[in-house]
């Protein structure tokens, strides 16, 4: 070969023997993420993960991965205040993912088709007794029975489903689909003994003799007492036990104008009952704020936003930061109220205080006042766990101090306040006490850090608009019929293709397009981070380039050690 | 025996509920080299060059060399690209890859090609080079190589100075930027003329194909050299490459300042056939060109109390909307392939 004097020449990709890694004092790592709407669920439901099994086109794995968690999505779908929605870092772009219209779809599916829950193993053991058939108690006997306990529920009332059954309107869930998903979970081999009361037919000690632990999930079924300065009207009928009634006989007063004093679901239920009924003139009066773009969701009505959105459609009135601070009687005779603004304020203390403002006192006349200010527990049956408490004390995992075999969750607990936490309450203790019998460590609460908006790349998200489920419109809604639908199989596939898979590597390929070192390697097979890409740190020069234009915030920068 | 079609739906419907468990193994992470063998994609320009951290111009020359590979021949001007990727006696090209001088890339490509007409064969050659060696040193080159009609795609990276040499200004320098030899001061605020009209002056050899692309918009590049290397004649391509040290910017940004170019309308991606105008990328939402500038060194001198800088910003800002009104970058609604549609992962988004 003739020697080459006037150039020079090299093999190709010879530069690879130079190993530019040296150059870097930044690396990007994988970093795995919360996301937003499964860090906020009370119930613990990892919505970007079903919502990712639907993406790929398979509904009954996704409805799999949400019953892991949460046996019964057809009810929560429509009744939970969705607080993932409201967290969905998607809403900071342009509207959340309707996740409750996704839970719901797939809660449907599974009734239509009959998707076997994934339970396996004969049940074994020891019996585990769970007191109380509503969300906390079926939440415990499920997941008991998933973990392969033997379990028996007891019920004072003839049928399971507590206070879904007994107090939440037919029009937000009708009692096929409660009734359906109730038979599915007890026929998993869950022994169901109804009209067996605490207290009246069951004695705690005895089932302490019985059973290995108890759970209690019994609900708070009484009404807090409630009046005002100590007057109360001579007849007074309290809002919790009007709706079961009307539930239960379809019957409720029709007075000319009423005002309900509360901000739950209780209060808004049974203003949409009333006013149906023929009420003219439904008025609720509350101590917190309306749901809307710039309210603090703190201090709002506990109520699901579309609930309040329907019950101003149809003509309640709301009157927000407001208490009643005097009935005014014509002798034994209701005449009206007089209310005043109020806000909870930080006192000195520290701690929130109402302070009603003096000037602001308006008069409504209305014939009829109900309170529906929250429930407490009856504690007949069980006197010795809380004394004269209104609800029990127990630690985040359910325990209650005093009794190492005894747990409790739902609203007997008093901070709960929703389906979805009770639900979330049977599912820990199912935990804890398989930990106890297995010996085991303790399952963990904490969960991952969520990933703020901030930490996403947008530019790499296009607007899209949110998924509207089908409503009756105000002249069809009657009291037997569900008022809003669900959404078509091409719908649910639109509304999942929008979410952003926060914190979660939706394999874009974005990190391997844009490396100008071809430090991303892509692999065929998992990675053993779960991910498609592989770091060469050889090459890597720590530019940070993937790390800025990964549109899931999944690649982090961390010093290089 | 063949099935029915209810028998294929049902067969579909069993197959969809029984999702196949990921591929049990496990990727080898320990032997990468393996892996960096069997990538998915033609590599024409490997890892190991050493280009600086962020570099727009590696990025792109890499995009190009994937999506015109690999039967092709590289020609290469003198300046970052030349000396990154070639520190001898190593190369990081995977094409035959040439250079001779700084003001020849075009003219060393029409050899080239010429050479390769005569033994009858359809490689197809690219020229490359910087702004320095396109707008002002190489371009009686360029100009002679699109005026004989070589089969040969011209690709320009554009930094906008002479990064190699130390950011010297070129032609290609922004109105107002501040370079080693353009330094603002009592006299002036940065480079007081110009960037060149580059694409006016292609469009005037009525060559078959000229476009400007941005590394912000990797699959709009892929589409645009694909379109080049299919026509037989001269193409050109300008495509901008931010470069994180001579514009003084952090190097994970580069993407982002590539990105914002284009919607401020300071950089408008356009196509000419014949020298007539056949396609732009539109802006949805034009940014001001203050998001863009504010976050370059080389613009630094631009956000101070001074009314010289407030005039510059307008002046760059006047700059910006006329590309707008001169191309018709002002898109009309949402558009699937607009700068903010284009290279998104289509998560809910305008096309399926």
């Amino acid at each position: 070969m003739k020697l080459l004097t006037r150039g020079a020449f090299a093999l190709p990709g010879t530069s690879l023997d130079f190993k530019t890694g040296t150059w870097r004092n930044q690396m990007p790592v994988h970093k795995h993420w919360g996301a937003p709407c499964h860090y906020v669920c009370p119930a613990g439901e990892d919505a970007q993960a079903y919502i990712g099994k639907l993406q790929e086109g398979h509904p009954q794995a996704a409805w799999e991965v949400l019953v892991a968690v949460n046996p019964m999505p057809a009810t929560t779908g429509r009744v939970c205040p969705h607080p993932c929605e409201q967290a969905c870092n998607r809403g900071k772009m342009d509207e959340p993912i309707a996740i409750h219209l996704i839970e719901r779809y797939l809660g449907d599916e599974a009734i239509k088709n009959n998707w076997a829950y994934p339970v396996e193993g004969k049940a074994k053991g020891e019996p585990i007794a769970v007191v109380g058939a509503g969300p906390a108690g079926i939440s415990a006997a499920y997941h008991l029975r998933r973990r392969g306990y033997r379990v028996t529920m007891f019920d004072a009332l003839p049928e399971a489903g507590g206070l879904l059954r007994s107090a939440i309107p037919i029009t937000r869930l009708p009692r096929e689909v409660l009734d359906a998903e109730l038979a599915r979970i007890l026929a998993l081999g869950i022994e169901f003994k109804p009209r067996q009361a605490l207290g009246r037919d069951l004695r705690l000690d005895d089932l302490l003799a019985d059973y290995q632990f108890v759970f209690l999930g019994v609900g708070a079924g009484k009404s807090r007492h409630w009046s005002v300065d100590g007057a109360v009207p001579s007849e007074m009928h309290e809002g919790l036990g009007l709706l079961k009634e009307w539930i239960a006989v379809g019957k409720v007063p029709i007075p000319k104008s009423v005002v309900i004093h509360g901000g739950g679901n209780t209060a808004v239920d049974l203003a949409r009952v009333m006013k149906r009924a023929g009420t003219a003139e439904v008025h609720v009066i509350t101590a917190s704020g309306l749901p809307g773009p710039d309210a603090d969701p703190k201090d709002v009505l506990n109520v699901v936003p579309r609930e309040f959105e329907q019950a101003v459609e149809e003509g309640v009135v709301f009157h927000p930061y407001r208490t009643i601070q005097r009935l005014l009687m014509r002798g034994s005779k209701m005449v009206g109220i007089e209310m005043v603004r109020l806000k909870k304020i930080k006192a000195a203390s520290g701690r929130t205080q109402r302070v009603a403002f003096e000037g602001t006192e308006t008069v409504l006349h209305v014939d009829m006042v109900v309170p529906a200010i929250g429930e407490v527990i009856d504690p007949t049956g069980f006197e010795s766990l809380v004394g004269g408490a209104d609800y029990f004390k127990a630690d985040p995992w359910g325990r209650i101090e005093t009794h190492d075999r005894v747990l409790v969750g739902g609203d007997a607990r008093g901070d709960r306040g929703t389906v979805t936490a009770a639900i979330g309450d049977g599912r820990i203790a199912a935990g804890v006490i398989d930990s106890a019998l297995a010996k085991a460590e303790m399952p963990a609460v904490k969960r991952r850090d969520f990933i703020p908006y901030e930490t996403l790349n947008p530019n790499y998200f296009e607007p899209a608009a949110r998924a509207k489920e089908p409503t009756l419109p105000i002249g069809r809604r009657t009291d037997t019929e569900e008022i809003e639908g669900g959404l078509t199989t091409a719908q649910i596939g639109q509304e999942a293709a929008r979410c952003f898979s926060c914190g979660n590597c939706m394999a874009c390929d974005n990190c391997w397009t844009l490396c100008p070192d071809n430090a991303v390697v892509k692999t065929r097979d998992r990675a053993t981070d779960g991910s498609h890409y592989v770091f060469d740190y050889e090459f890597c020069k720590g530019c940070g380039l993937c790390a800025k234009e990964c549109p899931c915030g999944y690649i982090g920068m961390t010093d290089d050690a | 025996m063949a099935k029915s079609s209810s028998q294929l739906k049902d067969e579909i419907l069993k197959r969809r509920s029984q999702p196949k468990e990921p591929a049990a193994p496990v990727t080898d992470e320990s032997d990468l080299a393996r892996l960096r063998k069997s990538q998915p994609r033609f590599r024409g320009l490997e890892a190991g060059h050493r280009a600086c951290q962020g570099c727009g111009e590696a990025l792109a020359a890499r995009l190009v060399t994937e999506a015109a590979g690999p039967d092709v021949i590289l020609t290469n001007a003198t300046g970052c690209l030349e000396v990154f990727t070639t520190p001898w006696p190593q190369s990081a090209w995977r094409l035959p890859w040439i250079h001779s001088l700084f003001e020849n890339s075009a003219a060393i490509a029409s050899g080239v090609e010429a050479a390769l007409k005569a033994q009858g064969r359809a490689t197809k050659v690219i020229a490359m080079g910087g702004d320095g060696g396109t707008f002002d040193i190489g371009f009686q080159a360029l100009s002679g190589m699109l005026e004989r009609q070589h089969n040969v795609l011209y690709v320009c990276y554009d930094n906008e100075a002479y990064m190699n040499t130390g950011i010297q200004r070129s032609g290609s320098t922004p109105h107002a930027a501040m370079t080693t030899t353009s330094p603002p001061g009592k006299e002036r605020m940065g480079k007081r003329h110009l960037k060149k009209d580059l694409l006016s002056i292609i469009a005037a050899h009525h060559i078959p194909y000229a476009a400007s692309a941005s590394v912000a918009y990797p699959a709009d590049i892929r589409r645009k050299v694909r379109r080049a290397v299919s026509i037989t004649g001269p193409t050109f391509l300008l495509i901008h490459s931010p470069c994180p040290l001579g514009w003084g910017f952090d190097s994970e940004r580069t993407i982002e300042l590539a990105r914002l170019a284009v919607q401020t309308g300071l950089f408008p991606l356009v196509e000419l056939e014949r020298g007539e105008i056949t396609g732009v990328m539109p802006i949805r939402k034009p940014r001001p060109v203050a998001d863009y500038l504010k976050i370059q060194n080389r613009f630094r001198h631009l956000f101070v109390e001074d009314p010289r800088a407030l005039k510059e910003r307008e002046h760059l800002q006047a700059l910006a909307d006329h590309n707008i009104d001169q191309y018709g970058l002002a898109g009309e609604g949402a558009d699937p392939l607009d700068a903010d549609g284009a290279d998104t992962v289509r998560r809910g988004g305008l096309v399926d």
